[in-house]
C-alpha cells in the first residue's frame, strides 16, 4: 500500500496553526510577569515618507534612556521603552496606544505621532487615564483648547503659535529695515502649513501693517515638482517669501528655485530650514536664508547643548532633529518629576509634572518649564537666524523674547475663546 | 485567483449550498448563539486585548463582508468602497460632536446619508464594467477623500474630528464604557452578517450571482441588471458605513485615513486572504489579517515586507482565499467518506 499525502490541512499544521494562535494571544500574559521595570509605551511613525521622524525621536529618547537607566531609573525601577509603529494612521495610533498600555503593560505613554495620530492617542489617554506627553505634535489646540484637557495629557514639543509670534516679530523687524511690503506665501496645502502661514502672516501684519501678502501658493505635501509654484512666485515680483515647507519637501523646493536664482531676488524666510535634515541635505544652501531655529547645535550657544547634540552624532552617526530634542525633553521631565515625586506612579508623576521647571540644555535661559495650566511646554529656545553654506549653517540666531511669546499667546487664546 | 478557479470553487460550493434551501430560522439561531459566546467573553478572560481585537473585528468585518457582496457575489470590484467606511465614521462623529443627539438617532442618520450618496455615486458607477467601474469607484473615493482634506471647518482637515466623540448614555448603555462598546459592536456585527447572509441566500443574491456569471444572460431573462446592481451597491455601502461607526466609536474620533484608498485595499487584502466563493470568507480574511497586522508590527518595523510577502503569496502562490481551501477540504471529506459508506 502506497501512502500518499493526503490534500487539504493535515493534523500536524492544523496543530501548528492553532499553537501559533495561542502564542499569539499568551504574548501579553508572559510579557505582564516581569516586575520592577517600568515599561514605557511610545507609538511613532517608523514607517513610510516620515520615518525619520520616528527614527529620530526613538534616538533622542533611547539616548536619555540610558543616562536614566544608569542613573536609577525612575525612582529605583528601570525603564524600558516599547515603541511600535504606527505607519502614520491614526486608528493604528490608537489601536497600538490601548495595546500598549492594556497588553503590553507600559504605565506611561510617550506620544511620539504627527498630528491627527497625536490627537488618536490624546482620546486613548482620556479613556485608559494613563499618563501621556505628547512629543511631536506642534499643532496648538492640542493643549491650548479646554476641550481637548485631561488632566493627564501633557506636552513637550514646540507649538505653532509661539514659532509664528516669533517669526513675525523677526520678520517685522527686517521688513521694517528694508521696507520689504509686498510679500508672497508658499506653505504645504494641509492643516499645519494652512495654520501656521496663516498665524505668521497675522503676526507679521501686526507688527508691520504696511505689510501686503500679493501672492499664495499652496504646493501639495510631498509634491515632487516645484517649478509651477517657483514660476509663479517670480511673477508676482515680491520683496520677500514665506514659507513652512520642511524635510524632503523645503530641500528639493530650494533645489529647484536655485536653478531660477530665486533667492537672489527676494529675502527667504523659512522657519522649518534650520533643522539639519534640511541643512545637510540641500545641495547648495544659498547664504541668507532667514529660518528659525528646529534643533541646532549652536543655538542655544551652550556647552551643554554642544555636547548633547555631538553626543548624539556619536551615537548615531547623524545630528538630531527637532524631534529629538522634543522626545529626550520628554524624559528629561520624567526623571525629574519621578525625583520630585519619589515615586513612578503616573498620577503621582502628572502631579509632580505640572509646573516643573527643570535645567534644560535646550532651553532659552538654560531651563524648560512645563507649564501647570495647559500642561505644555515653555521656555525652550526659540529664535531666527540666516543661513551660510556650512557649518555652523545659522552661525548666529536672534533670541525670540518669551515675555512677549506668553503676552500674545494669552491674547490669542482669548481670540480664540480658548480662555 | 483566475476567473476559471473562481467559478470552479463557488461550483463545488453552491453544490454543497444548494442542498441546503435558506433557513432564516436557523440562520437567526445560529447568529444568537455566535452573539452570546462573544458576549461572554469578557466574563473568561479580563484581556482587554482582546476585547479590542474583537471590536476592530467588527468594523473590518463588516466592511470586508459588505465588499464581498460586491466582489464576490456580484462582480463588481470596487476599488473605493473605503469612502463608506470613511463617511460612516465622519456622518457619525459629526452629528454626535455637532448636534448631541441620542446615539441611535445618529446611527439612523448616518445611515440614512449613507444611503442618499451611495445612491448617487452607485448610480453613475454601476453602468460600468470592470475595471472601468473599479477606476470611478476610487475617483469618488478620492473625491470624498480630499473633500473631508479641505473642509477643514467641518471636518478638521488633516486632523480629522478632535476632541473625541460624546456618547451619552442610551437605553441603559453607555458607550463610552469599553464593556457596552464591545457588546454592542458584537451585536451590531452578528445582525450585519445575518441580514448580508439573507440578502446573499436569498432570490435576489443567487440574481447577483447570475449576473456575475452572464449579465447579458441575466437581462435576457427579464432581470433589471442596473437596478440589481445598485440595490446591491447601496445596500453594501450601509454595511461598510457601520463598520466606519465602529471604527469611529473605538478611536474616538474620524480621520481621513479613514476614506482613503488604502482602506479600501486592505478591504481587498482582507477578501484575497479569506477569499471570495464563501460568505465567511471576509470575516476568516480579516481575523487573519488583523492579527497578522499585529503581530508583525509588534516584531519588526519592515511589516511592509512582510504583509506584502504574505499577499503575494496567496495571490500567485495560493491563488484562492484561506476559507476556499476549508470549504474544499470539508467537500473531498465528506466526499471520501460518502464513497466509502455507498
Amino acid at each position: 500500500m502506497t501512502r500518499t499525502r493526503k490534500p487539504g490541512i493535515s493534523r500536524r499544521s492544523t496543530l501548528a496553526l492553532m499553537g501559533a494562535g495561542a502564542v499569539t494571544f499568551a504574548t501579553p500574559w508572559v510579557a505582564r510577569a516581569q516586575a520592577k521595570t517600568i515599561k514605557v509605551g511610545m507609538p511613532t511613525i517608523l514607517s513610510g515618507r516620515v520615518a525619520q521622524l520616528g527614527t529620530s525621536s526613538r534616538n533622542g529618547v533611547m539616548l536619555e534612556v540610558e543616562k536614566v537607566n544608569a542613573a536609577g531609573g525612575l525612582a529605583g525601577r528601570q525603564i524600558e521603552m516599547v515603541i511600535r509603529d504606527s505607519k502614520g494612521q491614526p486608528q493604528e495610533a490608537a489601536r497600538v496606544a490601548r495595546e500598549l498600555v492594556n497588553t503590553d503593560g507600559c504605565e506611561l505613554l510617550i506620544d511620539a505621532e504627527a498630528s491627527s495620530g497625536a490627537f488618536a492617542v490624546h482620546e486613548v489617554a482620556r479613556d485608559l487615564g494613563v499618563l501621556c506627553i505628547h512629543t511631536n505634535s506642534e499643532t496648538s489646540s492640542l493643549t491650548a483648547d479646554p476641550k481637548q484637557h485631561i488632566p493627564n495629557g501633557f506636552r513637550t514639543a514646540r507649538q505653532g503659535v509661539h514659532d509664528s509670534i516669533v517669526g513675525g516679530s523677526y520678520a517685522a523687524a527686517i521688513a521694517k529695515a528694508k521696507g520689504l511690503k509686498r510679500w508672497a506665501t508658499c506653505s504645504p496645502d494641509y492643516a499645519y502649513g494652512r495654520d501656521t502661514t496663516g498665524e505668521y502672516v497675522t503676526y507679521l501684519k501686526r507688527f508691520a501693517p504696511d505689510v501686503e501678502i500679493i501672492s499664495e501658493s499652496w504646493p501639495k505635501l510631498f509634491q515632487p515638482d516645484y517649478t509651477e509654484v517657483v514660476t509663479k512666485i517670480l511673477q508676482a515680483k515680491p520683496q520677500a517669501l514665506y514659507s513652512c515647507l520642511w524635510g524632503g519637501d523645503l530641500t528639493s523646493y530650494i533645489d529647484q528655485a536655485n536653478i531660477y536664482a530665486l533667492f537672489a531676488q527676494m529675502e527667504v524666510f523659512a522657519v522649518n530650514m534650520a533643522d539639519y535634515t534640511a541643512l545637510t541635505v540641500v545641495k547648495n544652501l544659498p547664504k541668507g536664508i532667514h529660518s528659525g531655529n528646529r534643533y541646532i547645535k549652536t543655538y542655544p550657544a551652550t556647552a551643554e547643548n554642544a555636547a548633547w547634540g555631538d553626543a548624539y552624532k556619536a551615537k548615531y552617526n547623524e545630528y538630531p532633529t527637532n524631534w529629538s530634542w522634543e522626545n529626550a525633553t520628554a524624559i528629561m521631565l520624567l526623571a525629574e518629576a519621578s525625583k520630585k515625586a519619589n515615586s513612578a506612579d503616573g498620577k503621582k508623576l502628572a502631579e509632580a509634572l505640572r509646573g516643573l521647571k527643570i535645567k534644560s540644555p535646550f532651553g532659552a535661559d538654560g531651563t524648560v518649564t512645563m507649564r501647570a495650566e495647559d500642561q505644555t511646554l515653555i521656555g525652550y529656545a526659540i529664535g531666527w537666524g540666516t543661513t551660510i553654506p556650512q557649518e555652523p549653517y545659522v552661525p548666529e540666531v536672534k533670541a525670540g523674547d518669551w515675555k512677549t511669546i506668553l503676552e500674545l499667546e494669552a491674547e490669542w487664546k482669548k481670540s480664540k475663546g480658548y480662555t | 485567483m483566475t476567473e476559471l478557479q473562481a467559478e470552479q470553487a463557488s461550483k463545488v460550493l453552491d453544490n454543497s449550498i444548494t442542498k441546503s434551501k435558506p433557513r432564516p430560522n436557523r440562520d437567526a439561531l445560529i447568529a444568537l448563539a455566535v452573539f452570546v459566546v462573544l458576549a461572554v467573553l469578557p466574563m473568561l478572560t479580563s484581556s482587554k486585548f482582546l476585547l479590542d481585537f474583537v471590536i476592530r473585528c467588527a468594523a473590518y468585518g463588516l466592511f470586508a463582508t459588505s465588499l464581498n457582496l460586491l466582489v464576490g457575489y456580484t462582480g463588481l470590484t470596487s476599488f473605493g468602497h473605503g469612502m463608506f467606511f470613511g463617511l460612516g465614521a465622519y456622518g457619525f462623529g459629526l452629528m454626535m460632536q455637532k448636534t448631541g443627539v441620542a446615539v441611535p438617532v445618529a446611527f439612523v442618520a448616518t445611515l440614512a446619508i449613507t444611503f442618499v450618496v451611495a445612491l448617487v455615486i452607485g448610480a453613475i458607477c454601476v453602468r460600468l464594467k470592470e475595471i472601468y467601474f473599479a477606476f470611478v469607484t476610487l475617483a469618488f473615493q478620492m473625491l470624498i477623500h480630499s473633500t473631508i482634506l479641505s473642509w477643514v471647518s467641518l471636518t478638521g482637515g488633516d486632523q480629522g474630528l478632535r476632541g473625541g466623540i460624546p456618547r451619552p448614555p442610551f437605553l441603559g448603555i453607555d458607550l463610552s464604557n469599553h464593556l457596552h462598546l464591545y457588546i454592542v459592536s458584537c451585536a451590531l456585527l452578528v445582525i450585519g452578517l445575518f441580514l448580508m447572509h439573507q440578502i446573499a441566500q436569498s432570490p435576489f443574491g443567487y440574481t447577483l450571482r447570475m449576473i456575475r456569471d452572464n449579465a447579458t444572460r441575466a437581462s435576457f431573462i427579464g432581470i433589471d441588471v442596473w437596478r440589481a446592481k445598485l440595490t446591491i451597491f447601496v445596500l453594501a455601502a450601509l454595511f461598510a458605513s457601520t463598520g466606519g461607526i465602529i471604527m469611529a466609536l473605538f478611536v474616538s474620533g474620524a480621520y481621513p485615513e479613514f476614506a482613503y484608498w488604502t482602506i479600501s485595499g486592505e478591504g481587498i487584502f482582507i477578501n484575497m486572504l479569506g477569499g471570495v466563493t464563501t460568505f465567511l470568507g471576509p470575516m476568516v480574511g480579516t481575523a487573519l489579517f488583523l492579527i497578522l497586522n499585529d503581530t508583525v508590527t509588534r516584531v519588526t518595523e519592515y511589516h511592509g515586507i512582510v504583509l506584502g510577502i504574505v499577499i503575494l503569496f496567496f495571490a500567485i502562490g495560493l491563488r484562492k482565499g484561506l476559507m476556499d481551501f476549508v470549504i474544499e477540504w470539508y467537500v473531498q471529506r465528506r466526499e471520501r467518506s460518502g464513497g466509502r459508506a455507498s
